[in-house]
């Protein structure tokens, strides 16, 4: 399925967590910073996403996706999965006029440019929260788990073009892979949801067992760095 | 020549095929697979899919080769000219097997899809690398009817396609693009902007092809008629997809009927794409055969220019800015020379704020690569602006090399009544599609009489129009002189202004501010000249749009003369005018209001223009006061004072705040910015005294090969800069040998790396190691969200910065 969404008011809160202020609370200077951003943003996203449900089977080489050639190999994938029948694919994006943006204002204004990209990654997070509850919706008697981002854990990043593929997701989103495996446009995202008709375990993996446990600027928060990309 | 479908296109209509993925994934094939291999491993498969397309009407059937391009096809195990030849090969025999009813064959096309990457700069792919692979494709598939580019969303890889097509073949061409509900494609491309772009390349057909049904294609089809006059071409999905089953929801009868209430708008070629089959191509023969279609007369909108995303008419007068030109520009010349591509964005994006329609754009200096620049100039230009740009050079060479991968439609400067420049400059506004500024001058100089002027004007449109130009894409400059120095002059530039536009019909263009050059107040004679110009049928003046009274003739003019209506822009422009005006305090130093920029008198109790004040100003991120300050301190201060006991010592403290959580990223940047913003006063302030810039050692910094996520690498870069580093930034995706050259270029002793992902970490390792290889006396540090300090030392880096103001303390170490 492929929806453009509309995106309604972006979570701030979570914006300043990008930029390093925990739970400090910003000067009015910022604030304001923040809310012409967000104004901007909002006229300047164009905010797409495509999802689709398979059925997947754990084969030889890891967990096989039903009806396409992708195998999801990794000890992270299999957990995340396990007790799981069918796996949605989403990819989500606010699009190429984003990057336009953001090299708009870094000509013209550094720190607008720093907060209006920590807020165009909280709209694609955002994109995928709509994403979610319509994928809730439409399979209603699956539980479902939270979004795991291709190259999280051990499944490998290099899996981008072939998901992207499956999902015809450069067709249908215009969202497409480097040669080294990184999303262009640059504000985009690519996940696997689990549907299992038993309840799973909602909590995340914990901090302890990510290469980035000592340096991350999210652990900690509420959120963790969920499939955050950039 | 093979001129097949142009005979077709003769007819009252085309049937093309429906959709080659829906047939083959109906036949098995899985969601990622490589389609194109089955042309050699099925080919029968293929064959029948085609054969059924002509039984059901189909009088074009595009080959099996979509995405059979050189980075698609990797990995699948065969060659791509195997893969092209015998995707032709199913389908001719297909052709071969099924006459049509009246005993001719279908046509072959040779079906083009997109790269399957994203262009520069958004993403990696190159223009020049996509052409490569265009033309690899269209080599290999010279025994097809047709050349068919389909899906497409970016106007630029278009264009390297068109032009691989042209260049390495003779077969026809035919393009539709994508269009989302919101009628522009995925990058953005307007239905306006693809129609005059690819006239002007000279395409046989163009149109739209999937992502949408018939029904919500209307506006874009209806959008396609205004703009163009070729044939039109319509290939829609069999309408929108079901959420729950995926499958599309018109069957090939309400395909057909709603594909009816488009003729109105004059469509030559009619198919299908996603979701349709044999089914739909039937019914919509039937339907064509029994309804006909009515012969529309389109493409009424005349001179336009455009870049990808915005579409310019001349149907009224449009500002052309003229900032882009070192001429008399100190510090222009030196961002030339210092390959300072920034400094030239900040000049367009504030020409564009101040009201500018088109951008000229002029990098001619002694001493540079004029060509290089003026490419890497087009190209950096098309990143952050949406108005067409004008490409100003007297060079030939250069023209072309910006022609080539100038995105959309642009206007050329200039050709004029010489005979060499008409034998130069009209063939390649031809072959590129560009509208061109013809100036009436000739090998015997500037004629004194309007009437010569005049005749030069006609010759340059006549031998335009007999090479193949539409007349409309001839603008004339009938040239300003110097009112002090040729005062009877001035009204003869008039006349023959005057004369073109109402005799010759064509479009005007003149450049205005010459025309006071050595009087006092030349503010006034300048827009009092360009009124009377405008008001002789002047359409595109170029003029200095950040002079507010030169701007503000042309809107008061276009209100005037009622194209303005209901005074919109005008009220839009002046409504929330300020009673004082303004004081500029430099035009490179952007305002944001609300943000940096708001002067609200928070100086803190302290003198304005005092040391104080600007300490002040940095520590709060007050850019404009902070520029102000400086500008007052540098008539009391050495430059070099402000900077060793001001600014630095503020940076200093601003760090310091940072590095212990007592201020945060954007306030740090905010500073920097207040800090670049005084800089910049200094700059000028010595390059106008002629004196040594400040500029301490030379870094070297660069986001390596792969990897485009480079927004730290920037951050870093403002802070070096602050603390008076000569940075050299390499930008993003950047080659290893890059890197390394730019190192001994520059004899820099500090390079910066900055890697944001797992799989572009190799680059990185790979970078430091050839930079040891050659043996450059040079430090490295590298930084980027998934290093380590470990990691850092295990590829052989000399320091890891953890964030952009440890960057500032290495340099710091390293270079003093």
């Amino acid at each position: 399925m492929k929806e453009s969404i509309r995106l309604g008011k972006l979570n701030k809160k979570e914006a300043l967590k990008y930029l390093g202020y925990g739970n400090n609370e910003p000067d009015e200077k910022i604030l304001k910073l923040l809310d012409k951003c967000e104004e901007e943003l909002l006229e300047t996203a164009r905010p797409q996403m495509v999802y689709r449900c398979f059925d997947i089977t754990e084969g030889e080489k890891g967990i096989e996706v039903e009806g396409t050639n992708l195998c999801l190999k990794g000890n992270s994938i299999r957990e995340h999965l396990e007790g799981c029948d069918k796996a949605v694919l989403l990819c989500a994006t606010v699009s190429a006029a984003v990057d336009k943006l953001l090299r708009k204002l870094e000509i013209e204004d550094m720190a607008s440019m720093v907060v209006m990209d920590s807020l165009s990654s909280v709209a694609v997070e955002q994109v995928c929260d709509k994403a979610e509850e319509m994928i809730a919706a439409e399979f209603s008697d699956y539980y479902q788990t939270w979004r795991f981002g291709i190259g999280y854990g051990d499944l490998p990043l290099t899996l981008q073009s072939d998901f992207l593929k499956a999902l015809d997701a450069e067709k249908r989103v215009g969202v497409f892979a480097t040669a080294s495996s990184l999303l262009t446009p640059r504000k985009s995202v690519t996940c696997i949801i689990g549907l299992s008709k038993t309840p799973v375990s909602k909590k995340r993996r914990g901090c302890q067992t990510c290469n980035m446990k000592d340096r991350c600027i999210y652990r900690g928060t509420d959120s963790g760095c969920s499939s955050r990309q950039d | 020549m093979n001129n097949k479908f142009r005979e077709l296109l003769k007819n009252e209509y085309v049937i093309l095929d429906g959709a080659m993925g829906t047939m083959l994934q109906a036949a098995g094939m899985k969601m990622g697979e490589t389609p194109e291999v089955l042309s050699i491993t099925n080919p029968q498969l293929l064959t029948d899919i085609h054969s059924q397309y002509i039984k059901a009407g189909s009088q074009v059937v595009y080959a099996n080769t979509f995405g059979a391009n050189a980075y698609k096809l990797e990995g699948c195990g065969y060659s791509l000219e195997d893969i092209v030849e015998a995707s032709i090969a199913n389908a001719r025999r297909a052709s071969d097997e099924n006459p049509l009813p009246d005993g001719s064959r279908a046509l072959v096309a040779l079906d083009i899809g997109p790269i399957g990457q994203l262009m520069e700069p958004t993403g990696t792919l190159s223009f020049e690398e996509a052409y490569e692979m265009y033309a690899q494709i269209v080599k290999a598939g010279k025994s097809a009817d047709l050349i068919v580019f389909e899906t497409m969303t970016d106007l630029l890889e278009v264009k390297a396609g068109v032009l691989a097509a042209k260049e390495n073949s003779d077969l026809p061409v035919m393009v539709t693009m994508t269009f989302e509900m919101n009628n522009r494609t995925f990058t953005g491309v307007s239905v306006p902007s693809m129609a005059i772009t690819l006239s002007g390349l000279g395409v046989d057909a163009l149109g739209v092809n999937c992502s949408l049904g018939p029904k919500e294609l209307e506006p874009v089809v209806k959008t396609l008629s205004e703009w163009t006059k070729l044939p039109i071409v319509l290939k829609p999905n069999a309408g929108l997809p079901d959420p729950k089953t995926n499958m599309y929801n018109l069957s090939p009868k309400d395909f057909a009927e709603s594909v009816k209430e488009l003729l109105v708008y004059g469509i030559k070629a009619f198919g299908g794409c996603c979701g349709t089959n044999p089914d739909f191509i039937r019914e919509l023969s039937s339907m064509l055969k029994e309804n006909g279609n009515p012969e529309v007369v389109h493409g009424t909108v005349g001179a336009a220019v455009c870049s990808p995303t915005q579409a310019v008419a001349i149907s009224e007068p449009r500002i052309i800015g003229e900032r882009i030109n070192p001429t008399g520009k100190k510090l222009f010349k030196e961002a030339l020379i210092n390959n300072d591509i920034d400094y030239i964005l900040n000049q367009a994006l504030e020409q564009v704020k101040a009201g500018a329609d088109i951008l000229d754009v002029n990098v001619g200096l002694p001493g540079i690569d004029e060509k290089e620049m003026m490419v890497n100039v087009i190209k950096a230009l098309q990143g952050v602006v949406d108005v067409p740009l004008q490409i100003d050079s007297t060079i030939p060479e250069v023209l072309e090399a910006a022609l080539r991968i100038y995105n959309g439609k642009p206007i050329v400067n200039s050709v004029n009544g010489e005979e060499n420049s008409l034998n130069t400059v009209l063939p390649l506004v031809k072959k590129y599609g560009a509208a061109v500024v013809g100036l009436t001058l000739d090998e015997n100089g500037i004629p004194k009489k309007a009437e010569e002027r005049f005749a030069i004007a006609k010759k340059i449109m006549d031998r335009a129009v007999a090479i193949g130009i539409p007349k409309e894409d001839v603008f004339i400059d009938c040239l300003t002189l110097t009112a002090s120095a040729e005062q009877e002059a001035v009204m003869e530039t008039l006349h023959a202004l005057n004369r073109v536009k109402n005799e010759l019909g064509l479009k005007t263009v003149l450049g205005v501010s010459n025309i006071s050059f050595g009087l006092p107040n030349r503010e006034l004679v300048n827009h009092i000249f360009l009124a009377m110009a405008l008001n002789n049928g002047l359409d595109l003046p170029i003029i200095n749009p950040n002079n507010e009274a030169m701007t503000g003739t042309v809107r008061a003019y276009k209100l005037l003369a009622n194209y303005d209506r209901n005074s919109v822009d005008f009220i839009k422009a002046y409504a929330n005018m300020p009673k004082v005006k303004k004081i500029v305090v430099d035009d490179n130093v952007s305002q944001q209001p609300g943000a940096a920029g708001v002067s609200d008198g928070a100086s803190g109790g302290v003198p304005a223009g005092s040391a104080e004040a600007l300490m002040h100003a940095v520590l709060n991120g007050l850019k404009t006061e902070g520029a102000q300050c400086t500008e007052e301190l540098l008539k009391s201060m050495d430059s070099m004072d402000i900077v060793n006991e001001i600014l630095i010592p503020a940076l200093d403290r601003i760090g310091a705040d940072f590095e212990s959580g007592k201020i945060f990223l954007p306030q740090l940047i905010l500073s920097a910015g207040v800090a670049q913003a005084a800089f910049q006063v200094i700059k000028k302030h010595m390059v106008n005294n002629n004196s040594a810039p400040v500029s301490k050692d030379k870094i070297v910094i660069a986001t390596v090969k792969g990897d485009v996520h480079d927004i730290g690498k920037n951050i870093v870069k403002v802070l070096l800069e602050n603390y008076g580093y000569d940075v050299i930034d390499l930008g993003k995706d950047v080659e290893y040998q890059a890197v390394v050259d730019a190192v001994k270029e520059h004899n820099a002793k500090l390079v910066g790396l900055s890697a944001l992902m797992t799989t572009t970490l190799v680059s990185m390792e790979n970078t430091i190691k050839l930079i040891h290889e050659n043996n450059l006396d040079c430090k490295i540090m590298v930084g980027g969200a998934v290093l380590t300090p470990e990691y850092a030392k295990q590829i052989h880096a000399d320091f890891y910065a953890k964030d952009a103001k440890e960057s500032v303390d290495i340099a710091k170490r390293v270079l003093g």
